[in-house]
């Protein structure tokens, strides 16, 4: 069964969807005609789904952009032509599509623009917390959230719905628990009709460009807007008013769920206000708070509802006591908890809640997440370490955002700064300037092939304009293999598994003006480490810029073709009398399949051995041996790209 | 009526696939259910917790201490996340140690696991060898929930023909070898 499904199933049944896949499956049911968007966790699976399905039905239009700010200059575009349009991006995703966003609000659409902010508390796969709603209020963008993935469908073909009504771009926040949770979702009608584009433009300058002249006119109108637009969000349909008590409780977005069955498990005569729009506060749900003598405010992130509704209790002199964030009442850190909500409004109301009992854990050993067993990655790192000691310099590594960032466990270690998409290269060049006059430093960029398309083309450029000695791996497995493999411009395949143009890596590499460009095959680590120290020594001798690229393609993609294709995986096992028990391969190396033995000798597991034969290249006594060789199997693992 | 179920273990043991399962199996038998997953960076062979909720529920997540079962894919990864349990819970768990990947690292034996777990009803179960002797170690988390399903533990909530039913929906071509996984 493929994975989105769902977003296929007929009007009238009831699936258990995706938070993602629903957000899809509502933005198709409001007539979506264009898509564009650059992966990212939370966010990716809404554009997987609406790729699922235009690979099917052949609409809408869907493709992955380059990155987030390209992404959003695109639906902007396609809104502008009078496209229903959607973009969608992680939290910092929405960072880098700032610039068109704030544009955007001033502009309006002719259509319809539906930006999706998929935020991460708590950092699950993420470099910080950041609410976006507070983007909203900052470029004037109405925000819509859904309270929680039952109602993710809902409220994504509402939002749509009410862009093209009101002519403006909305901004739907997602957090983590609505993008990767599941649930029953009732399925609407889709229009196949309805997706295909009907492109029109009005040619208006003083519409469509940001001239200053033009420009203060959409300011003046953007804040009038926002006034009215208070009003209008009052009669939201996913906003809702329950029960009846002293105390109001202002739940927003996914933090309704949480109000809601903490307020029916302690049992409490409250006014539960539930709201999917907390940027604009509507009028009416404020004037409904206020009627009370105390407010709870519940909702994921920073305390955007209750700064709005503080500020407005203020203006029109309320003695309605607000609680929420800002007084303590609730961690404003991380992702909210059922168990702290129910305390939090037992409080409120006057009510002793005692907390669950929880039982003490023994320290255990951490499991962070490591590159998987196969993975090119793991064989580059180890030449790459063995080149530097070869060399005799001091490494700093530059590293970056994908699942090289892996790297930063022993025993690579080769991460030292992590900042975000593309800064490896843009900070990894500072950085060899600043150390220019030092003759053993050598600053190594680390950088994905799909995070060097997003943003470490314009880093490299930079680099190469001010010539920094900086040595640039790009590691190239044919994919964006973090967020799930999708395809990005290097790969030859654009979104749903339709034809794309591939731009070729080491022609663009070569096309910047890098004079030592060097291709390394990274499952062999001889090669890898060959060329690897002839670009060291480049850069230290010449004090100029020099890229390693390293190919070879992510083992789970290969193993998804090989399953497909029928070919057989070979496994590796270890040769009891030739094993020393001298540890490299578990100390050194580190692939997640070999396991120390008791005894001190290698184990490899077998349900988890791919047959990379990476193993076999760095033990010294070839303890390691494989069952039966498979050649095709060596192909798909340099060769492997992501498919539908 | 709800049950909170806690699904642990290392990133691509099958994890989210089992909540998969049991979700659609849910709405089969007309239970109401909501599941929290892990993805992204947290699913490379690192640790893993899946919350499923079953029943009057709204939240996505279980509070710790509140836990009424667990389905663990291994035993390290069982204890680390006990503690969403609460007392007298029950854990369901595939016998099998995975040592973390890190060079040097210190594990607790599976007898110092179990002794941990005191005061949750732990059933261990030889998920992985099983699958591996029917041929795909893939299948070990469906052996998993054929044992949770034998202790009776969704009793009320769905019972094993909707699991057959999803089964066969799901991985029509693989139906024969999910059987024999869930029925060993």
């Amino acid at each position: 069964m493929p994975k989105y499904s769902e977003v296929l199933s007929e009007e009238g049944k009831t699936e258990i969807m995706l938070g993602n896949a629903a957000i899809a499956r509502g933005l198709l049911e409001g007539g979506l005609q264009f898509a564009s968007a650059y992966p990212g966790t939370p966010s990716t699976e809404i554009t997987e789904a609406l790729s699922y399905f235009a690979s099917k039905k052949g609409v809408p239009y869907v493709e992955w952009s380059t990155n987030e700010k390209v992404a959003l200059e695109a639906a902007l575009g396609a809104a502008i032509s009078g496209l229903k349009a959607f973009t969608g991006m992680k939290h910092v995703g929405l960072n880098v599509a700032a610039d068109p966003f704030f544009s955007s609000a001033y502009l309006g659409v002719d259509g319809a623009l539906v930006v999706v902010s998929a935020d991460d508390p708590w950092m699950w796969s993420s470099q910080n917390e950041q609410d976006n709603r507070i983007y909203g209020l900052h470029a004037f963008v109405p925000v819509i959230e859904p309270r929680g993935v039952q109602e993710a469908k809902e409220a994504a073909r509402l939002a749509l719905e009410w862009s093209y009504a009101l002519k403006r771009p909305f901004l739907f926040r997602i957090t983590t628990r609505i993008a990767h949770s599941r649930a029953p979702i009732t399925l609407g009608k889709i229009n196949l009709e309805e997706l295909k584009a009907e492109p029109r433009f009005r040619r208006d300058p003083s519409k469509w460009t940001l001239i200053p002249e033009f420009a203060r006119r959409h300011r003046v109108e953007l804040l009038r807007f926002w006034e009215e637009v208070k009003g209008e969000l009052s009669d939201f349909p996913l906003n809702s008013v329950e029960g009846s008590g002293e105390i109001a409780v202002l739940a927003s977005g996914i933090g309704y769920v949480y109000a809601k069955e903490a307020v029916k498990d302690l049992e409490i005569p409250v006014t539960l206000i539930g709201i999917s729009t907390p940027v604009p506060l509507p009028d009416r749900v404020i004037e409904k708070a206020l009627e009370h003598d105390k407010v709870i405010v519940i909702e994921e992130g920073e305390p955007v509802v209750e700064a709005q509704l503080r500020e407005e209790a203020q203006k029109r002199g309320s003695k309605t006591e607000i609680f929420g964030k800002m007084d303590g009442t609730l961690r404003r850190y991380g992702e909210l908890d059922l168990a702290e909500v129910r305390e939090a409004i037992g409080r409120t109301y006057g009510m002793e809640v005692e907390r669950p009992k929880v039982r003490e854990v023994p320290k255990l050993p951490p499991r962070p997440p490591v590159l998987c067993p196969g993975c090119p990655y793991r064989s580059y790192f180890y030449a790459l370490k063995r080149a530097v000691n070869k060399a005799r310099v001091e490494p700093i590594y530059s590293g970056d955002i994908g699942c090289y960032s892996l790297g930063i466990t022993p025993p690579f270690e080769v991460q030292d700064i992590i900042i975000d998409m593309g800064a490896s290269i843009g900070a990894g060049g500072g950085m060899a300037q600043a150390f220019r006059e030092d003759p053993k430093r050598l600053i190594i960029a680390i950088i994905g092939d799909s995070t060097f398309y997003h943003s470490g083309v314009t880093s490299l450029i930079n680099v190469v304009y001010n010539q920094a000695p900086l040595l640039t791996i790009i590691l190239d497995n044919y994919t964006t293999a973090m967020t799930g493999h999708q395809p990005h411009p290097g790969v030859g395949i654009g979104a749903g598994g339709r034809p794309a143009k591939e731009i070729d890596m080491e022609s663009v590499v070569k096309g910047i003006g890098v004079e030592k460009v060097l291709v390394a095959d990274a499952f062999s680590i001889k090669d890898s480490e060959e060329k690897t120290l002839e670009a060291i020594k480049y850069v230290i001798e010449q004090r100029k810029p020099a890229v390693v690229i390293a190919k070879g393609a992510c083992s789970l993609v290969a193993l998804a073709h090989a399953r497909r294709k029928g070919i057989k995986v070979p496994q590796y096992y270890v040769e009891e009398s030739k094993c020393t028990a001298c540890g490299i391969c578990y100390k050194a190396f580190n692939c997640p399949a070999i396991i120390k033995k008791e005894d001190g000798k290698a184990w490899i597991d077998p349900s988890l051995c791919v047959g990379c034969g990476q193993c076999e290249q760095i033990c010294p006594f070839g303890a390691f041996v494989i069952k039966e060789r498979v050649p095709e199997w060596d192909q798909l693992l340099r060769t492997a790209k992501p498919r539908w | 009526m709800k049950l909170n179920v806690v699904i642990s273990g290392v990133g691509g043991q099958g994890l989210i696939t089992l909540a998969n399962i049991i979700a659609k199996a849910s709405l089969k038998a007309g239970t109401p259910v909501v599941v929290a997953e892990t993805h992204g960076l947290s699913q490379r062979g690192g640790t893993v917790i899946v919350h499923v909720r079953l029943g009057e529920v709204s939240a996505p997540l279980i509070p710790k201490g509140e836990g009424d079962l667990m389905l663990s894919m291994e035993l390290i990864e069982a204890l680390r996340y006990s503690d969403y349990l609460r007392g007298g819970a029950t854990a369901i768990v595939n016998d099998y140690l995975l040592p973390p990947s890190l060079p040097d690292v210190q594990v607790p034996t599976r007898d110092e696991i179990l002794k941990a777990m005191n005061g949750i009803k732990v059933v261990t179960v030889n998920a992985t060898q099983r699958a591996l002797e029917l041929g795909n170690a893939r299948v070990a988390n469906i052996v998993l929930l054929g044992r949770a399903l034998k202790e009776g533990v969704f009793e009320g909530f769905f019972g094993k023909e909707e699991v057959e039913e999803v089964l066969k929906e799901m991985w029509p071509k693989a139906y024969e070898l999910n059987l024999k996984a869930l029925n060993s």
